[in-house]
C-alpha cells in the first residue's frame, strides 16, 4: 500500500508570530495543505498532532487539536513526538487499512513561553539531573565528548553554523540566515563549554499541517503528490548517566530501520538530498554520523538552512525540514532548489535531553507497486 | 475483522498496585508492570519489536515530555518508542496505538505501557487540571476538573431524569466488585446511603462518586494472529477500535449526551462487524472516574441519545456482576483506582482475564465472547473504544492471574512522602500567549462591557467566544464580529465547596459555576461563569441571568471583567438584538497576549533506588545495583536492569563502590542559572564513571580553576546529607 503526502502547509517561520494564534497560526497551514490536496477539511478522517503539554501550556493539550484544523469530532489523537514520529504512527495508521485520509499537524509558539529554560529543565530527571544551572549543559557533555571521540573538531561544529546561516540567506522563509565565519562563532559567548551562543537555533514560531493518503483516487487529485518510503524511529537511553553522548544511538536506529523499508543500501549515493537536526550544531554532524552519511555538511545537507537558519520550531522542526524536503522534490524550493532531487531523508531529533530520533523517505516517484 | 492486514492478539499482562502515593519512580513503576508482562507472555524485553506508552498529563509525574523520562521503565532503549496521548482516555487509546504498529504489518509484536505517578502534584493532583481550560478565555475563573465533571453531572440528571440516590449504584457496584482485584486501592462493600452521605464537595458530587487519585502502571504485550497462535496460552483478540475527539469549545455542545463516545463505538463495531452489539457484548467496562460516567458513557456504547435503555438496566439489576449487562467487573477507577492512563489499561487487561478465564475472584459466571472498554478524557471530549474477542473454548491454563493477590502485585505504598528522601521544586513556568485577531477583539468587548461573537457565513452561527473562523464549516474564515446580549439561560451549573486546587472553600462559602447559552446566539452556545445574587438552592437549569459588569476603571481586558451574572429582574430589557462592530484592527499596540502559568510545586520521592542511594551518600557511601543477568552493575542505581528489564534488589544485592575513585568522562563549564540569567560565576559540570560499575553520576565539580578540568581527572564524591541532584558534588 502506498502513502503518498497528498498536500503540505507551513506558517512560519518568525521570531515572534503576535498577530496570530496558535489557533490562527495553524489554521493558516492547515487550510494551505488541504487547498494544496485537494481537499476539504471534511474530507478528512482525522488527524495526528504532535506536541507536548508545557509547550503548549496546557495541562491537556491534545484537548485543542481538532478545531483549527477542522476535524472536531474525527479520529485524532496526540503524539508526544516530533512531527516525523506523528507521521510515522500515522502511517501506520493508514496501513492497517481502516483510514485513507489523515492530517499531520505540528506547531510552536516559542515566542509565548516566557521561561523555555525553565521549561526545558523541568524534562530533566528530578532524582538525579535537574541542576541549578542551564539545562543546556548536557548539550555542553555532549560536544565536548563528540569533539573528543569523533573525527570532527570544535572548528567543523563552528563551521556548520556558519555554513547553515550561509544557506539560510537564500530561503525567504528563515528569519535567521546570515553571513557568520567560524571563528566568529567560536569566539562568541559560551553557554556551556565548548557551545557558544551561536550553536544554538534560536527560538521560532510556526505550524506545519501535512495530508497524508492511500487511495488512487485522492492520489491522482493531488496538485503534486509524493510517497512515503520508509520510516523509522528509535530512543537512546533516558537514563542519561548510561547513554553515549558522542553517538546518536537513536538516529542510527532509526536511520537503519527507514532505509531497509525504503530499499536504501547506500545513503551516500541512494538520497539526493538530506535534511538533519542541528538544535545545537555538533548533533548536525553527530546525526550524519549516526546516518552513516561522510563527509559532513555539504550542499545536498539542510538546504534550507535548517534549524540554526530557520529556528527551534520545537516539535514541528522535522515537520519544516519535511516541508522543504517536499518542496525540493516537486522542484518548488526557490533559490535552493536542489537539481531534480528523487529521494531525500529527513531525520528529526527531540533535543535535549532525549536522543528519540527519527527518520522518514520520501521520494518523487513512487518505489513500492501496490 | 475485514479490512485489516493483521488480527492483533493481547498475550500477556502486568500491573503494579493503584496506591495513593507510591514509593517507587515513575520508570520503576513502568518496569515492574513491563516485568509482568513479559513474564507473562513468556518473552523477555529481546523480543519486543517496538514499545509504545500512554500517560496522561506531565502535570501529574512533573516531568516536562515524560513519555521520554519513561523509555528505560518501558523497556525502550533503542527501540522503536513513542508516546501517544489523549488526556483521560489515553489507556483505551494505547492499545489502539499498539494495535497500529502490529496491523499495519510493521511490527510483529508491540509492548503497551500505561503509567501514572499523579502523587509528585502538591498540594494535591487536581492543581493540576485548572490548567486543562483554555488560558485566555477560562482559566481566570479558576475552574478545576471536580466543576466540569459536576457541571455534566448536573446537565446528565436534568436530561434524563437521574437522582443522586440512582447514580450512586454505580459506585456501590464498582467498589464491591473491586473486592476481588489485586490491584485494588478503594474496593468496599458500601451502599448507597454511604455514598450519600460521603462529603458534598462540588454539588451533585459527592466524595464517593469520585475515584481516587492513585499511582500505579499497566503494561500488555500485542501481537499478530502467527505469533499470538504459536503462544501457548489463550489469546484474546483486538477485533474493533474506535477514537473520536470532539471540539475543545465545550460550552458550545449539550453535554449530557457524548457523542463523540457513539461515534467512537459505532467505528469499533463496524470494525468487528457488530450488528447488535448490546446482544454480542457480554460485559461492559465503560470509563467511571465518576459513578455518573459509567451511565453516560453506557448511553453512548449503546448509542442511544434518549438513555432509556441505561437507566431500565440500572434500575433493573442488569449491571450487577451476575446481571445481564455486567458493568465494571474489574471493580473499575471507582473501585481499583484512577491512575489515570493505567486506568484504562487495567480495563484492557480486564478484557484479556475475562475473556481467558483468569480473572480469577472476578471471572463471570456466564461463558464470555466479547467484551468492551472505553475511556473518556479531555474536556468532555474524547472517547476511545476497544472490542475484544475469546478465541472459542480456549481457557488459560495457567493459574498465575486467577490466584493473584494484593501482596503477589508489585507497588509499595507509603504515607507521607516525608517518609522517606525526597526532593522538593518549584518549577517557574510562564507564558504570554498571543490572542491573534479573534480573541483581541473578543477580550476588548469585555473591557467595553459587551459579549462579543462572531457569525459563521456559513451556517450562521453566532459564535462565542469570537472565532476567526468556523470548525465546522471547513475552516470558513469569519469577519463578521458582533456585541451580543448580556442575558442568557442556564443550561447546566454546580454548586460548588472547593477551590481549584482541591482545597475546601469553607465557612459554608459556596461558587455558583455556570453554562450560560447567552441570547442572540442558537442553542448550545454559551459561555462558562460564575453565578451569584442568588440562593444556591434556588438555581436552576433554565433560569434566565443577565451579567453583572466591573466598573469601567478596572476592566483589563478578561472574561473577569464580566464579574458574575445574577438572575434576571423583572426591570431589565430583554429585546437587546446583536450589533455588529468593527474588530480590532492588529498592530504592534493593539495585538495583546494573555498571561498564563502552570502554578503546581512537586514533591518527588528519590524512589527505590534513588532512597537507598542517597541514604548511603549520606554515610559517605556509592552504591549501584547489581544485573544478574547482564552481569552488570548500575550507577545510578535503579531498581531494574533497563536492557533485561528484570527487577533488581537495590537494597539486598547494592553493591558498594568506592566514592574516591572516579573518573571524568564528559564536562562543561556552564555560565547561566536554571532559567538562562548570568551566573555570578562559572560552574563546571562533570559526567563521573567509575570502575566496576557501567554508567556514571553526573554533579557539580569544586575547583579553584575550570580551565584545568580534563577526561580521566580522577574526582572523589562527596557524602552529603542532602537529597537531589543539587547535592551530588564532586571534587
Ligand atoms: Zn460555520
Ligand atoms: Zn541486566
Amino acid at each position: 500500500m502506498d502513502v503518498a503526502v497528498l498536500g503540505i502547509g507551513f506558517c512560519g517561520s518568525f521570531p515572534k508570530s503576535e498577530g496570530l494564534s496558535y489557533r490562527e497560526l495553524i489554521r493558516r497551514a492547515a487550510v494551505m495543505a488541504y487547498n494544496d490536496a485537494g481537499i476539504e477539511a471534511s474530507q478528512l478522517e482525522g488527524a495526528v498532532s504532535c506536541e507536548e503539554d508545557f509547550v503548549s501550556g496546557y495541562s491537556i493539550s491534545d484537548e485543542y487539536v481538532p478545531d483549527q484544523l477542522g476535524v472536531q469530532k474525527k479520529s485524532v489523537y496526540t503524539i508526544c513526538g516530533d512531527l516525523l514520529h506523528g507521521l510515522s504512527s500515522s502511517v501506520m495508521q493508514l496501513k492497517t487499512g481502516q483510514f485513507k485520509l489523515i492530517a499531520v499537524s505540528s506547531y510552536s509558539k516559542a515566542s509565548n513561553i516566557l521561561t523555555k529554560n525553565e521549561v526545558l529543565n523541568f524534562a530533566y530527571d528530578p532524582v538525579w539531573n535537574r541542576f541549578d544551572v542551564t539545562p543546556n549543559y548536557l548539550a555542553g557533555i555532549e560536544m565536548q565528548q563528540f569533539v573528543e571521540k569523533s573525527k570532527y573538531s570544535a572548528d567543523d561544529v563552528a563551521q556548520v553554523v556558519s555554513d547553515s546561516k550561509a544557506k539560510g540567506l537564500s530561503n525567504s522563509q528563515a528569519p535567521y540566515g546570515a553571513n557568520l565565519s567560524a571563528s566568529d562563532v567560536l569566539n562568541a559567548r559560551s553557554v556551556a563549554s565548548p557551545v557558544t551562543e551561536p550553536m544554538i537555533a534560536r527560538p521560532s514560531d510556526g505550524a506545519v499541517v501535512f495530508v497524508l493518503g492511500t487511495e488512487e483516487t485522492a492520489i491522482k487529485k493531488a496538485r503534486k503528490p509524493v510517497f512515503i518510503s520508509g520510516t523509522g524511529w528509535s530512543s537512546g537511553n533516558s537514563i542519561i548517566e548510561r547513554r553515549d553522548h558522542a553517538t546518536s544511538p537513536g538516529t542510527a536506529n532509526a536511520a537503519k530501520m527507514a532505509f531497509a523499508e525504503a530499499g536504501i543500501s547506500n545513503p551516500n549515493k541512494d538520497l539526493d538530498g538530506i535534511y538533519v537536526s542541528d538544535l545545537y550544531a555538533h548533533r548536525c554532524l553527530m546525526h550524519l554520523d549516526a546516518m552513516e552519511i561522510e563527509g559532513g555538511l555539504n550542499g545536498k545537507i539542510n538546504p534550507d538552512g535548517g534549524s540554526l537558519s530557520n529556528g527551534d520550531l520545537i516539535e514541528a522542526n522535522g515537520g519544516a525540514r519535511l516541508y522543504d524536503a517536499i518542496a525540493q522534490l516537486r522542484d518548488e524550493a526557490g533559490s535552493h532548489q536542489l537539481s531534480s532531487p528523487k529521494r531525500v531523508a529527513v531525520q528529526g531529533w527531540r533535543g535535549l535531553p532525549t536522543d528519540s530520533c527519527s527518520v522518514v523517505v520520501v521520494d518523487r516517484e513512487r518505489r513500492i507497486q501496490s | 475483522m475485514s479490512n485489516s492486514a493483521n488480527r492483533v492478539g493481547v498475550i500477556g499482562a502486568g500491573m503494579t498496585r493503584f496506591v495513593r502515593r507510591a514509593k517507587e519512580a515513575p520508570g520503576e513503576l513502568a518496569a515492574k508492570a513491563v516485568e509482568m508482562a513479559l513474564d507473562d507472555a513468556g518473552l523477555t524485553i529481546n523480543d519486543i519489536d517496538a514499545v509504545c506508552h500512554g500517560t496522561a498529563p506531565d502535570a501529574f509525574d512533573g516531568v516536562h515530555m515524560k513519555g521520554e523520562h519513561l523509555i528505560a521503565g518501558s523497556g525502550g532503549v533503542n527501540k522503536p518508542y513513542s508516546r501517544h496521548f489523549v488526556g483521560g482516555g489515553t489507556g483505551v487509546f494505547s492499545p489502539i496505538h499498539g494495535w497500529m504498529h502490529v496491523a499495519s504489518g510493521k511490527f510483529k509484536n508491540c509492548l503497551i505501557v500505561a503509567e501514572e505517578k499523579m502523587s509528585p502534584c502538591v498540594p494535591h493532583p487536581a492543581g493540576a487540571f485548572l490548567t486543562i481550560f483554555d488560558h485566555t478565555t477560562e482559566q481566570p475563573l479558576n475552574l478545576t476538573l471536580l466543576h466540569i465533571f459536576a457541571i455534566e453531572m448536573c446537565r446528565f440528571m436534568h436530561k434524563y431524569g437521574y437522582t443522586e440516590e440512582e447514580l450512586a449504584r454505580v459506585s456501590v457496584i464498582c467498589k464491591k466488585n473491586a473486592l476481588g482485584h489485586p490491584a485494588a486501592q478503594i474496593a468496599k462493600e458500601t451502599n448507597v446511603e454511604e455514598v450519600m452521605n460521603s462529603p458534598l464537595l462540588s454539588w451533585p458530587v459527592k466524595r464517593l462518586d469520585i475515584s481516587p487519585t492513585s499511582d500505579g502502571a499497566v503494561a500488555i504485550v500485542l501481537a499478530n494472529e502467527e505469533i499470538t497462535r504459536k503462544h501457548c496460552k489463550a489469546p484474546a483478540y483486538i477485533d474493533g477500535v474506535g477514537f473520536r475527539l470532539d471540539t475543545a469549545y465545550w460550552c458550545t455542545r449539550d453535554l449530557a449526551y457524548p457523542e463523540y463516545v457513539a461515534n467512537a463505538a459505532g467505528d469499533a463495531y463496524r470494525m468487528a462487524d457488530l450488528s447488535n452489539p448490546e446482544k454480542e457484548i457480554d460485559f461492559w467496562e465503560p470509563y467511571d472516574p465518576f459513578d455518573y460516567k459509567a451511565l453516560h458513557h453506557m448511553n453512548g456504547l449503546l448509542q442511544d441519545p434518549t438513555g432509556k435503555r441505561v437507566k431500565e438496566l440500572l434500575l433493573s439489576g442488569a449491571f450487577e456482576k451476575d446481571g445481564s449487562h455486567p458493568l465494571c467487573p474489574s471493580g473499575g477507577a471507582l473501585g481499583v483506582g484512577n491512575p489515570i492512563a493505567a486506568t484504562g489499561l487495567m480495563k484492557i487487561a480486564e478484557l484479556y482475564f475475562q475473556l481467558t478465564g483468569q480473572a480469577g475472584a472476578r471471572q463471570l459466571q456466564k461463558t464470555v465472547q466479547r467484551g468492551i472498554a472505553q475511556a473518556w478524557g479531555d474536556l468532555m471530549q474524547v472517547g476511545t473504544v476497544v472490542i475484544m474477542n475469546a478465541d472459542k473454548g480456549t481457557v488459560s491454563t495457567s493459574n498465575k492471574w486467577k490466584e493473584m493477590k494484593k501482596e503477589d502485585l508489585p507497588g509499595t505504598a507509603l504515607k507521607s512522602a516525608k517518609d522517606v528522601p525526597f526532593i522538593d521544586y518549584q518549577p517557574d513556568i510562564r507564558y504570554s500567549w498571543d490572542n491573534g485577531m479573534a480573541l483581541t477583539t473578543y477580550l476588548e468587548g469585555f473591557k467595553a462591557g459587551k459579549i462579543r461573537g462572531s457569525r459563521c457565513p456559513s451556517c450562521k452561527r453566532m459564535m462565542i467566544p469570537a472565532r476567526a473562523f468556523c470548525e465546522e464549516c471547513n475552516l470558513k474564515e469569519v469577519n463578521d464580529y458582533f456585541d451580543l446580549p448580556d442575558t442568557g439561560i442556564i443550561k447546566t451549573f454546580t454548586l460548588s465547596n472547593v477551590d481549584w486546587d482541591s482545597s475546601m472553600l469553607g465557612d459554608g462559602k459556596v461558587n455558583i459555576f455556570a453554562v450560560i447559552e447567552i441570547d442572540g446566539t442558537q442553542e448550545n452556545m454559551g459561555l462558562v461563569h460564575r453565578l451569584m445574587e442568588v440562593d444556591p438552592k434556588d438555581v436552576k437549569v433554565g433560569m434566565r441571568v443577565k451579567a453583572v459588569w466591573k466598573p469601567e476603571k478596572e476592566r483589563t481586558g478578561s472574561i473577569t471583567d464580566l464579574d458574575y451574572f445574577r438572575p434576571l429582574l423583572k426591570s431589565d430589557a430583554t429585546d437587546v438584538k446583536p450589533v455588529r462592530v468593527k474588530p480590532v484592527e492588529l498592530d504592534s499596540v493593539t495585538a495583546k497576549s494573555f498571561p498564563g502559568k502552570i502554578p503546581l510545586d512537586y514533591r518527588y520521592t528519590a524512589g527505590v533506588a534513588g532512597v537507598k542511594f542517597y541514604e548511603d551518600l549520606a554515610q559517605g557511601k556509592l552504591t549501584g545495583t547489581e544485573c544478574s543477568c547482564c552481569n552488570t552493575v548500575h550507577i545510578p542505581p535503579t531498581a531494574f536492569c533497563e536492557k533485561c528489564m528484570v527487577s533488581l534488589d537495590s537494597d539486598g544485592k547494592a553493591k558498594e563502590l568506592d566514592p574516591d575513585k572516579g573518573k571524568i568522562v564528559g564536562f562543561t563549564v556552564v555560565t547561566e542559572d536554571r532559567s538562562g540569567e548570568p551566573l555570578a560565576k562559572p560552574e563546571v559540570m562533570v559526567q563521573v564513571g567509575f570502575e566496576g560499575a557501567t554508567g556514571t553520576i553526573f554533579g557539580k565539580l569544586e575547583t579553584e580553576d575550570p580551565s584545568k578540568v580534563k577526561t580521566g581527572m580522577g574526582v572523589a564524591l562527596q557524602a552529603s546529607r542532602e537529597c537531589g541532584p543539587n547535592h551530588l558534588i564532586f571534587k
